[in-house]
């Protein structure tokens, strides 16, 4: 998606090629055709285009507010209990293989809560067996 | 870039003690990449004016914006949209946006949120050290590419000093002693005959001598 847009009073005089202080601009002109390009990458929003432009044909406010550009997607993993979103797949595949262990998909509060449940189960009898007393 | 640095929450509060409905802009370039003064730091004193017990009960009501810079007059004149009812702003730009707001919303009272601090230079993520000071007469040809104006504490022009201690400078221990980088990157450069020169009295005058500066650029197209 490009974010410097011009509308169609632009009449390809160049004045915004020939003022752009960082090279972000350029003209090709092949057989009948003359194309403006745009750089986003060199671009320095400096408004420079949209200040010199003799027709208001920049529509500077799009360089501005701009929009998201989707730049990468991969599947997520949800906590088993709430749906929670924990992390990527991949992220949980990476950490998988570092520490040796697959992790269980859970949130942290039901992390904590199964853990307590665990506790609950296991304390009775680790205190019968070291004859804790009620 | 302009580094600046956050006001006490304590001075910001005061300053907009008594106003309904406040705008909090950010701004876009330097002071976001020095991480004082962009939309994440807007977002985050908004959050923290509004929680916090600070205006016993009348708590202004925050809203927040980011433009891209708010140095540039017509930027800010077409592009910033003022919310309804809006009678002050906070703004979190450097000195230089604060007053092209102020003259923008000349009906408006414009309140720094942070103190303009240094022209500087990222040395380590999160760590930027002053490295100019605007002085309007730059000498690190001369000196390797190290400003003594910025970075000695004395500014000495034929230093060091001595009173430096293994490359420290004496009035802090975390200081490098400008003149010792200088002498060890003309050497490096093969260039100690820069050394030996000796600089006669700067000429003050380019910096602030003659009252604020202005630069036409003859470059510059004619604003609309």
């Amino acid at each position: 998606m490009s974010f410097f847009r011009v509308n169609n009073k632009c009449n390809g005089c160049l004045a915004c090629v020939q003022n752009c202080p960082a090279n972000a601009l350029k003209a090709a002109d092949q057989g009948e055709e003359r194309t403006l390009l745009h750089n986003m990458t060199l671009c320095a929003r400096c408004g420079n285009c949209w200040r010199i432009c003799p027709q208001k044909a920049i529509e500077f406010s799009h360089l501005l507010d701009g929009g998201w550009d989707e730049v990468a997607s991969m599947k997520l993993v949800r906590c088993m209990i709430c749906s929670e979103p924990l992390y990527t797949l991949d992220f949980k595949e990476t950490v998988a293989e570092r520490v040796a262990h697959n992790l269980e998909p859970l949130c942290p509060h039901h992390r904590q809560a199964l853990s307590l449940t665990a506790w609950k189960h296991l304390a009775p009898a680790l205190s019968e067996a070291k004859g804790v007393q009620k | 870039m302009i580094v600046g640095k956050r006001k006490p929450i304590e001075d910001i509060v005061n300053a907009i003690t008594g106003f309904r409905k406040v705008l909090i802009l950010g701004c876009g370039t330097c002071v976001t990449v020095c991480l004082t003064g962009g939309d994440r730091e807007a977002r985050a004193l908004a959050r923290d004016l509004a929680n916090g017990e600070y205006f016993e009960g009348n708590t202004p009501n925050f809203h927040v914006d980011t433009i891209e810079r708010q140095c540039e007059w017509d930027l800010v004149e077409t592009h910033l949209h003022l919310p309804p009812d809006t009678d002050a702003i906070l703004s979190l730009a450097c000195g230089a946006g604060v007053q092209t707001l102020a003259d923008v919303f000349g009906q408006l009272p414009v309140i720094p949120a942070l103190n303009t601090t240094f022209l500087g230079a990222l040395d380590e993520p999160g760590v930027w050290r002053e490295k100019c000071q605007g002085c309007g007469d730059c000498i690190v040809a001369e000196t390797g590419g190290i400003c003594p104006v910025s970075r000695c504490a004395k500014r000495l022009f034929n230093g060091p000093c001595g009173g430096s201690v293994e490359g420290k400078c004496e009035i802090k221990g975390d200081v490098d002693c400008a003149w010792h980088l200088i002498i060890n990157r003309l050497k490096a450069l093969g260039r100690m005959d820069d050394y030996e020169k000796i600089h006669p009295p700067k000429d003050w005058s380019p910096e602030r001598g003659a009252g604020p500066r202005k630069l036409e650029s003859a470059a510059q197209p004619e604003l609309p």
